[in-house]
């Protein structure tokens, strides 16, 4: 589960001040998913940083599954990131020097599990992301499309709790936009996970459980997609 | 920590080095060549100094000289292990006269065949030939030859003192060695010509290569009596002593001055990698790669290389100084006019365990340092800045 709690981050730069993120909570329980949308530079990825860990909020407090993830250590902060979290970004999430199989086995070697488990599960994932063919590949040989349907792979490789994906469909037709969703999705509902997804693309927003619209770092908007 | 998990990163980091194959390979080479260039200038700086001990020690003095030896003290009792040749020598104090004219002497009398196998002094004759063995014969240095107005083939007299009866010697040869000490009031005769010959007698001690001198010394010293006394080059010969010890500063210091900047250069080329490459580095962070772990990476990343690097350096620096260790390298047109070059000047590059180890262990040291910075450029870099390429 997540929840977040009024959390609020400003930036300067030179004289302007923008705040990025103001009084902004929402919750997130297992097995749902969340939309956040809004405008560029409505603070979308600045959230989601936050969430994750990679950013510190100024004010408020983020529980990721109970944690107060900004009161972990340094050295806690990565433990749990490297156990629990899943990223995907909008672009460039693979390790350019390492196959497809073996950017998928990071987190999984990362987390320890033996070797024969990662050859299985790093398998698994390729099939069931229709890229069974492509195990060898270094990123920079495959297409916009694939890169992205790998970088899902593997955030969810190591059976993560927690997803947060930045315009993950932003460079996808909206064919393989929607099956990759699809798949995000089932990967939710399978693990009981909780999944948090910034975008602009209807396709995305259809599917999930609920919406949160950001202006200028404020939600202006809640809902739950069944009743719009 | 586990070896598990250093594996792992071990795995990584080589499989960065290679599928970043072309800088890998520049980078690797500029190490290679510093690692074998450098090996093979500690072993031609070895080399150097090699030849001016051999040529020092060479020409006339040996490697020990021993003094105020017993006449019963045999020249086979002091061929102990690691001595080559031991040359007996008897020096007589006296005059040499011609006419009027008188010069103050110091007449050795030795075997020419253990002179001339030994040492190089016959090499600088420069007119005639060495004295032969039993004949009332004699070598001058052409100071003295010059001073008593005589040439080969002359006739002179040698007395101990004014007053007792002389020796006359026909003189065979002239040399000149250009160093002043044997230059002056030298000259040679064979043994057994002079009178009460069986005085107390000098040696002239060769050691074989790589033999420390002073370890056979201490032997000499501690195996004879008082009376016998052992100085080794170290002692006659300080100012080459020194010269020796500056070669293997100054040699030091040129290893750490080419490694610092190798270590610069490899640095820098990281930095830029890293920086081309540096949104990758930010995703590792995002996945929960704790900032020691980059280091380790970068660090295996750097030292890899280096490793890889400094094995073939060594090889290639050993190849190197061998074939040109089996040719000799001819540096006669710089040490002519040098007094530690005075017999030869063919340096043979030699190596030894610092010319070895002290040029892969720098370039190592170095390169840890090298990956210094890099990690910190990733490790103190704010994850969400990364990715968003502030
Ligand atoms: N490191 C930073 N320094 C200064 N300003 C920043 C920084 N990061 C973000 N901002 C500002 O914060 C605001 C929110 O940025 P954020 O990236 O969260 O927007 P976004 O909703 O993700 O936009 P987009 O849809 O274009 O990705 C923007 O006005 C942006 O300029
Ligand atoms: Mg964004």
């Amino acid at each position: 589960m997540i929840r977040v709690q009024e959390i609020g981050k400003a930036y300067r730069s030179g004289r302007r001040q923008v705040e990025a993120l103001d009084e902004v909570s929402c919750t997130v329980q297992q097995g749902e998913t969340l939309a956040v949308v809004g405008k560029s530079g409505s603070g979308k990825t600045t959230l989601l940083n936050c969430i994750g860990g990679l950013e510190r909020p100024d004010s408020g407090r983020i529980a990721c599954l109970g944690e107060n993830i900004h009161e972990l250590s340094r050295r806690a902060l990565s433990m749990f990131q490297r156990e629990h979290l899943g990223f995907v970004f909008q672009f460039g999430n693979l390790l350019s020097y390492l196959t497809v199989h073996e950017n998928i086995e990071f987190p999984l070697a990362l987390n320890r599990v033996p070797r024969r488990e990662r050859d299985l599960r790093v398998s698994a994932l390729l099939e069931r992301i229709g890229l069974g063919n492509s195990a060898r590949a270094l990123p920079g040989e495959l297409s916009g499309g694939e890169v992205q349907r790998i970088s899902f792979a593997r955030a969810i490789a190591h059976r993560p709790q927690i997803l947060l994906a930045d315009e993950p469909t932003a460079s996808l037709d909206s064919q393989t936009a929607h099956d990759l969703v699809q798949l995000m999705l089932d990967v939710v509902r399978d693990q009981a996970a909780s999944l948090i997804v910034t975008t602009h693309d209807p396709v995305v927003i259809e599917l999930t459980d609920s919406i949160m619209h950001l202006r200028d770092g404020k939600v202006v908007e809640e809902s739950r997609t069944t009743v719009l | 920590m586990n070896s598990g998990i250093i594996g792992f990163w071990l795995r990584i980091a080589s499989l960065f080095l290679l599928r970043s194959r072309r800088t890998t390979v520049v980078l690797s080479l500029m190490v290679l060549l510093s690692v074998s260039i450098l090996i093979f200038l500690s072993s031609l700086a070895v080399g150097i100094n090699d030849a001016m001990v051999r040529n020092s020690v060479s020409l006339y003095s040996g490697h020990v000289a021993g003094f105020n030896l017993a006449a019963d003290l045999t020249p086979e009792r002091l061929r102990i292990d690691g001595v080559d040749a031991v040359v007996k020598r008897i020096e007589n104090r006296g005059l040499l006269q011609h006419d009027d004219r008188f010069e103050p002497v110091t007449l050795i009398a030795s075997n020419p065949a253990d002179e001339i196998a030994n040492t190089a002094l016959w090499r600088k004759i420069s007119a005639g030939k060495y004295p032969q063995n039993g004949k009332a014969e004699i070598l001058l240095s052409e100071y003295l030859s010059e001073r008593l107005g005589l040439g080969i083939g002359e006739q002179l007299q040698f007395r101990r003192d004014p007053v007792s009866s002389p020796v006359t010697f026909r003189i065979t040869g002239v040399y000149r060695t250009g160093i002043d000490k044997l230059d002056r009031g030298l000259a040679f005769c064979p043994p057994a010509i002079l009178p009460d010959d069986n005085a107390r007698w000098s040696a002239a001690i060769f050691l074989r290569d790589g033999i420390e001198v002073e370890n056979i010394v201490r032997r000499y010293r501690e195996r004879f009596s008082t009376a016998a006394q052992f100085k080794s080059w170290h002692e006659l010969m300080p100012d080459l002593r020194q010269l020796i010890d500056l070669n293997y500063v100054s040699m030091s210091i040129v290893t750490f001055i080419v490694f610092g900047l190798v270590a610069v250069g490899v640095s820098s080329a990281f930095v830029i990698f890293i920086l081309k490459n540096l949104r990758e580095y930010g995703i590792v962070k995002s996945m929960g790669v704790t900032p020691f772990e980059i280091g380790l990476l970068i660090a295996l990343e750097v030292g890899l290389m280096n490793v890889i690097a400094c094995i073939g350096g060594v090889a290639l620096g050993i190849i190197a100084s061998q074939v040109m260790s089996s040719i000799g390298i001819d540096l006669t047109a710089f040490t002519s006019h040098n007094r530690y070059f005075a017999v030869s000047g063919v340096v043979i590059p030699r190596l030894t365990p610092y010319s070895l180890w002290v040029p892969p262990a720098v370039a190592l040291g170095f390169g840890l340092v090298a990956s210094i910075w890099p990690t910190m450029l990733v490790v103190r870099g704010r994850t969400a800045d990364i990715l968003r390429g502030i």
